[in-house]
């Protein structure tokens, strides 16, 4: 496994728990529903942007991009 | 800009965790990098939180930083590194991402509101680590009713696949519940979480068990999983964590 999609999972991991479990029932302010979904979309920008990343790596290294 | 004082209204704290009264802040970097974490203490328990501006955590401006995937990223890591450098040292009860009081008296009596809970649920957790464990098989050989020349060889491999499909499932659900079983005899307590896609998962195997566990004695646990995998040659066993134990807050405090 590349160091790069650790990576992606670590943070996926880490965010279907701090998102969705903890204490929910706290705080003036809180992620509403909308705001949880942005997070997911943030997230997948973040996500293709670490592909997009690692192809570009192994253009690089003279390398073809796995598909 | 640099000059001018800094409004009281324009900050409110982040909250991470509540630890046990006595527990001190971990020096861990913030989510707002230019303000400490720290200890408040009230109602015998004690929060782990820090200042933030409410320019950036306000709820008008979250979604704006929300869609940032670099603010999103830095944020979500500070947010569970404070609470694995203060589950180093005690207990803790984990908030949400993003829980945020508007000032210092809201979130004391968040505290002294819940203090039984609160309390109750760190003697719980004291000495205790949530590890997840998750299980994956390898992807499912090509249906071969598409590849069937006549009309009623398409039928009975459309029968056979139907029943094929059926028997895979039972099996996985029986893999499943053997899984949760064994692994929960192992631990205090666990719980079965949604399975993942292969998108969200990273991996090409499909999930077949998502578990939870709140655990002591972490040798014994990995030994029962040691066994699992020695017996179990066609799964594939993934053990992460220690998280704090964001699956086991009581449910008066979670979505339950």
């Amino acid at each position: 496994m590349s160091r790069s999609l650790q990576h992606e999972v670590t943070l996926l991991e880490l965010v279907d728990r701090v998102l969705n479990k903890g204490v929910v029932l706290s705080g003036d302010i809180t992620l509403s529903v909308a705001d949880v979904d942005l997070v997911y979309v943030g997230l997948r920008v973040l996500l293709s942007s670490v592909a997009t990343l690692e192809e570009q790596a192994q253009l690089a290294a003279g390398g073809v991009p796995a598909r | 800009m640099s000059a001018a004082p800094i409004r009281e209204s324009a900050t409110g704290w982040y909250l991470y965790g509540v630890v046990p009264a006595g527990g001190q802040a971990p020096a861990t970097s913030a989510v707002d990098p230019s303000h400490e974490v720290v200890a408040i203490e009230s109602g015998g328990v004690a929060a782990i939180a820090s200042r933030v501006s409410l320019d950036e955590f306000d709820e008008t401006m979250l979604p704006e930083r929300l869609a940032d995937a670099a603010w999103l990223e830095r944020t979500i890591r500070a947010h569970e590194q404070v609470l694995e450098a203060a589950l180093a040292r005690t207990a803790v009860v984990p908030c949400r991402f993003c829980t945020v009081y508007r000032d210092e008296d809201h979130l004391r009596s968040f505290l002294t509101g819940h203090s039984r809970v609160l309390t109750e649920a760190l003697e719980r957790l004291a000495g205790r680590v949530e590890l997840g464990v998750k299980a994956f098989a390898a992807a499912e050989p090509p249906s071969a009713a598409g590849q069937a020349e006549s009309g009623r060889a398409y039928l009975e491999a459309r029968r056979a696949e139907q029943r094929r499909r059926e028997e895979l499932a039972a099996s996985r659900s029986r893999t499943a519940a053997e899984l949760h079983g064994r692994l929960s005899s192992a631990a205090e307590d666990g719980v079965v979480l949604d399975l993942q896609s292969p998108s969200a998962s990273g991996r090409d195997e499909e999930m077949l068990f998502n578990g939870a566990y709140l655990v002591a004695d972490r040798e014994r646990f990995e030994r029962a999983l040691e066994v699992i995998a020695r017996e179990r040659a066609d799964l594939q066993l993934e053990l992460t964590g220690p998280w704090p134990a964001y699956n086991f807050v009581p449910e008066e405090l979670g979505r339950g």
